[in-house]
């Protein structure tokens, strides 16, 4: 079979696929007019496909068609609209079709695309490198997503003019601290001044790799080029190290190989998004991280070392959406109550990150994140919750939580039930979209290009956000998709829109219970989570999809989906340990990028 | 409206101080012609469809209760009727008429893999033709950072909805939206350069020789990010050496910058950070440190809580699918009333700094717009646009421009390129300069 990398839609191992025959009659019915017998508008003609194998010779070409028949762009406006179900059905059969056939042909892992260090990256790096505790990349821009959702991916690390910029005066900055500390300065300078010494040692850390006599000798004629123009010793040296941290070996990651210093990098830039330590470079030297064995033992070395933090921060923080919070999500003053105290506030944006955090260190289930016996909260957002703080303070700890606190995993967590309102109010559908993309990873589709309006009934506008929102529903295009979202949206009304619990609102007791597609009912935020811990193995394959697309910096092709299939099922296998979904995508083909199976 | 902070804006007209040289070279004889500026301003999500277009046209117009900040400026003023954006038509609901705005082409459909917008915006290809004349080539400006993540639901991603500036056909341009740094870029590029900045040229040397080198060990598409990095790198060297070399430097600071004017950098107020923003673009063309400028109020999709503004409760984006709801629709005209408030408050900053005979706006053209009218449709049908400044008196202002229905936008980029002095025959779908703009 030739290989395409695929990059499939989402969803796409949701619904209970359609049989060939039944796909057919899709086709048939909705798509025969234009593609098929004679005419083959944007070259695909379904009457050359006899049979299921065949689809697979043109893998692009039908994975495309699953993406535009599951977001409702075919067939176009005029002609009768297919309904959600079957979108879904059909795509998921070309989904799961192209994928056994990716599977069953071994995977071959696309290369590890150079990029630039992120701005995260880049400041971890030059803190680890010159051993200070200032945030040089403070002034960089912030970094869009790609692939998965994640700022470290290849394709969307662009460069501007600003960034050379930047990195020039970032450098500047952090070197003018770090040759004023003592304690930095013993990291990387030499204790009698020795240019070559110091950069013969400097150079490998900060290219995260050995590096040829030559290249040395270029950066300390830099040096001597200083020294020449009078300047002291410490400026000539911070002006040379200056030169290594513009150069592109530094400020790129270049990991495109199967050897041990591109995998130290690789784990690092994971694990602690910063660049590998003394023991990695060491065991990169003796050739060892080839081994799986090890490969295991370092992966959770690092997830036991403090730096691992910033891992749990990065990805918690794109996963779930919670960076926006402070950015572009900002609760209203007016409305949120003691949500702005500055310990409050940060306790609220961190605790996802400092929960899942705790969940990696300890190793345990990462069913957590449905429900969990504790929180990692501060006494103030602890109090915030309604609980009382004993033995708590200012500093964030793994609280147990008290019967009946309505929280424990990610939903009774004000920094998701926060991102998932508007600024004044709760949205059983922002809600509901939130679990439906983020936890089980069934963004619903697109709403249609003009949203019809809402119709009043007679007798007006009725009163509730819930009655106006199945008055919304009873409109039968709205209902395909927002019997999906609302549902699942309404279990959460007991928090207002900055995550406090609440019985009443505007005088009126909540009514937190929702009735799903499937039928089944349920009532209040307890009920929910025994919702989705029923879907535990699709939150879990979801979560493994979107760490191993992380991992790699890019979005994932249909093979990587073969990798993700056997990483979740040593997970499941093994209880959900955080470890195993760690290690086994360390060890995963798509991260060694090794072409074998 | 809460009123703005003093502590926060910048003193007088602005943070420059006129130099006494200035004065005396500008008594020696006939000053050169001004340069001409151009900025765009961007506003996300659409504005409420009846009350922005003028009644009346040509230079009988009565301005509609959206545009009513601007009754000040109106002989100063070209309001654009039924101007289009065909490329933005299909896609999603808003990252294609974002990205698309000023390119007026279709970016490709990606969650970043192939990201591509298929073209240059029109700031850009100004830019790239006569960027070496001041110390920037263009500012890119905004107030948030890029949004987070990838849109899921309609398959872009994010980038798209954050970027109007595009260098290339995958470059979008990163914004600053901190304005102290702004203001300390402002701040160095108009003192003398000292050794700093040759040693820095030597420096960059070397690191152009590490990025060629690498070069030679890649692969095809990572060629393509060392070449960008080669490209950005030797850009900033160029600079340097301009400003080293004062026999090569065609550009001289028009006012020096007080140094005491410094903005805070994180202004928590969205309100101030707007003003900020937009006192840096008066600064930047006060003392001609570029002459192009994009600012992007805020992202596509913004749900900016826009509560601040009287009689508004609630977020730009959840307003703006108003559903025709009439309450709903007031406060959304208000959002985009605000919006042209903070429009003609860089307008009245600019005709504030004289210039030779007249003052920077007279010299200058600030195009106010967004990728689509109504947010509850997200149509690039008639889209709101005004344009104001006079380009130096190349634009033929004080008018309401009704076009035939559908003309494509970009022939007013057409129009504004050839009162930029850096004309083109075609841009994107352009079918020659929108009628009615040039003098």
């Amino acid at each position: 079979m030739l290989k395409f990398l695929l990059f499939l839609a989402p969803a796409a191992f949701a619904a209970d696929p359609f049989t060939f025959a039944e796909a057919q009659g899709l086709l048939r019915t909705h798509c025969a007019k234009c593609h098929s017998g004679k005419v083959a508008l944007g070259g695909f003609n379904f009457s050359q496909f006899p049979d299921e194998a065949s689809i697979t010779t043109r893998s692009k070409l039908w994975a495309r068609a699953a993406n535009l028949i599951r977001e409702g762009e075919m067939p176009p406006p005029g002609n009768p609209a297919v309904a959600l179900e079957d979108r879904d059905r059909f795509s998921t059969w070309i989904t799961t079709t192209l994928h056994k056939a990716a599977c069953a042909d071994g995977i071959t892992p696309p290369a590890f695309p150079l990029r630039r260090l992120n701005r995260n990256e880049y400041t971890a790096t030059v803190r680890d490198l010159l051993n200070i505790p200032v945030n040089a990349g403070r002034n960089l821009p912030i970094d869009g997503a790609g692939g998965e959702g994640f700022d470290n991916a290849a394709e969307t690390l662009f460069i501007s003019p600003i960034h050379a910029e930047k990195y020039l005066e970032a450098a500047k900055i952090a070197l003018d601290y770090a040759m004023r500390d003592p304690k930095s300065r013993a990291a990387f300078l030499t204790p009698t001044p020795d240019a070559r010494a110091t950069l013969t040692a400097l150079l490998p850390r900060a290219f995260r790799r050995p590096v040829q006599p030559a290249e040395i000798d270029r950066y300390v004629a830099l040096f001597a080029a200083a020294e020449k123009r009078g300047d002291t010793y410490d400026d000539a040296i911070s002006y040379a190290i200056q030169g290594v941290m513009m150069s592109p070996h530094f400020l790129f990651r270049l990991e495109n190989a199967t050897h041990d210093y591109a995998m130290a990098s690789r784990l690092s830039y994971f694990l602690w998004g910063g660049m590998p330590d003394a023991e990695l470079f060491k065991l990169a030297a003796e050739g060892k991280l080839a081994d799986p064995e090890v490969l295991s033992a370092q992966t959770v070395r690092m997830l036991k070392d403090q730096k691992s933090r910033e891992f749990a921060e990065n990805f918690v923080g794109q996963w779930l959406s919670i960076r926006e919070l402070g950015r572009d999500i900002k609760p209203d003053p007016k409305v949120a109550g003691d949500y702005y105290e500055t310990e409050v506030e940060s306790g609220i944006q961190y605790e996802p990150a400092l929960f899942f955090h705790e969940i990696l260190m300890q190793n345990e289930p990462l069913t957590y994140l449905i429900d969990a016996p504790y929180s990692v909260v501060s006494s103030k957002l602890a109090r915030y919750y309604g609980m009382v703080p004993t033995g708590i303070r200012q500093q964030p700890v793994r609280f147990k939580l008290p019967p009946g606190s309505h929280r424990g995993g990610l939903l009774g967590m004000a920094a998701v039930l926060a991102v998932s309102s508007y600024p004044t109010r709760t949205s059983p559908v922002l809600r509901g979209k939130w679990i439906l993309e983020s936890l089980l990873g069934t963004p619903p589709p697109p709403p249609p290009p003009n949203v019809p309006e809402l119709k009043e009934h007679e007798g007006g506008t009725p009163q509730t956000l819930r009655a106006r929102l199945e008055q919304h529903r009873a409109n039968p295009t709205c209902a395909s998709c927002h019997n999906r979202i609302d549902p699942m949206g309404f279990g959460l009304e007991n928090y207002d829109s900055v995550g406090r619990w609440r019985d009443t609102d505007a005088g009126q007791p909540i009514d937190a219970s929702g009735v799903l597609p499937d039928g089944t009912k349920y009532n209040g935020p307890d009920e929910l989570k025994k919702v989705l811990f029923a879907k535990k193995n699709q939150i879990v394959r979801n979560l493994a999809g979107k760490m191993l697309g992380y991992a790699l910096g890019r979005g994932l092709t249909t093979e990587d989906e073969c990798a993700v299939d056997q990483i979740v099922t040593a997970v499941e296998r093994d209880g959900y340990k955080a470890h195993t979904l760690i290690t086994e995508i360390v060890r995963s083909v798509p991260f060694r990028l090794e072409t074998k199976q | 409206m809460k009123p703005l902070s003093r502590r926060t804006l910048l003193r007088g007209t602005g943070a420059a101080l006129a130099l006494p040289w200035l004065e005396a070279m500008a008594a020696k004889g006939p000053a050169a012609k001004a340069p001409v500026r151009m900025a765009v301003l961007y506003m996300p999500n659409g504005v409420h469809p009846d009350n922005w277009t003028p009644a009346g046209v040509g230079r009988e117009f009565v301005l509609n209760k959206t545009l009513s900040p601007l009754e000040a400026f109106k002989k100063d003023l070209i309001v654009a009727t039924n101007l289009w954006n065909q490329a933005s038509k299909g896609g999603d609901g808003h990252y294609v008429k974002t990205s698309g705005f000023l390119t007026c082409t279709t970016v490709t459909k990606t969650l970043g893999v192939d990201i591509n917008c298929n073209g240059v915006s029109m700031d850009q290809v100004a830019a790239q033709r006569s960027g070496q004349q001041t110390p920037f080539p263009s500012f890119e400006l905004g107030v948030n950072p890029v949004t987070t993540g990838v849109d899921r639901n309609v398959g872009y991603t994010r980038v798209y909805g954050s970027h109007i500036a595009w260098s290339g056909h995958t470059n979008p341009l990163a914004r600053e939206i901190n304005p102290r740094s702004v203001f300390e870029r402002l701040l160095r590029s108009t003192r003398p350069a000292g050794n700093s900045a040759k040693s820095d040229a030597q420096l960059l040397d070397l690191v152009l020789d590490d990025a060629k080198q690498l070069r030679t060990q890649l692969g095809r598409a990572d060629q393509v990010r060392m070449d960008e990095y080669l490209s950005v790198v030797r850009s900033l060297e160029e600079r340097l050496e301009r400003s080293t070399s004062p026999a090569q430097r065609a550009w001289k600071p028009r006012v020096a910058i007080d140094p005491a004017a410094k903005p805070e950098a994180q202004p928590k107020d969205y309100a101030d950070h707007v003003r900020l923003m937009l006192d840096m673009i008066a600064l930047a063309f006060q003392t001609d440190s570029t002459r192009i400028a994009t600012f992007m109020f805020s992202n596509a999709v913004s749900n900016q809580n826009f509560s601040f503004v009287d009689g508004v409760k609630g977020g730009h984006h959840s307003i703006s699918h108003h559903m025709d709801d009439p309450e709903q629709m007031r406060q959304y005209q208000l959002i985009g009333q605000w919006h042209v408030a903070q429009y003609a408050y860089l307008l009245q900053k600019l005709a504030a700094i004289p210039e030779g005979e007249s003052n920077v706006l007279h010299n200058s053209m600030i195009l106010f717009g967004a990728g689509f009218r109504d947010g509850n449709k997200h149509d690039p049908h008639n889209l709101p646009l005004v344009l104001a400044g006079r380009a130096g008196g190349r634009l033929n202002t004080g008018q309401h421009l009704i076009y035939s229905p559908d003309s494509p936008l970009s022939n007013l980029y057409v129009s504004m390129l050839d009162a930029f002095g850096t004309p083109v025959e075609r841009f994107a779908d352009s079918t020659g300069p929108a009628r009615g703009v040039l003098v």
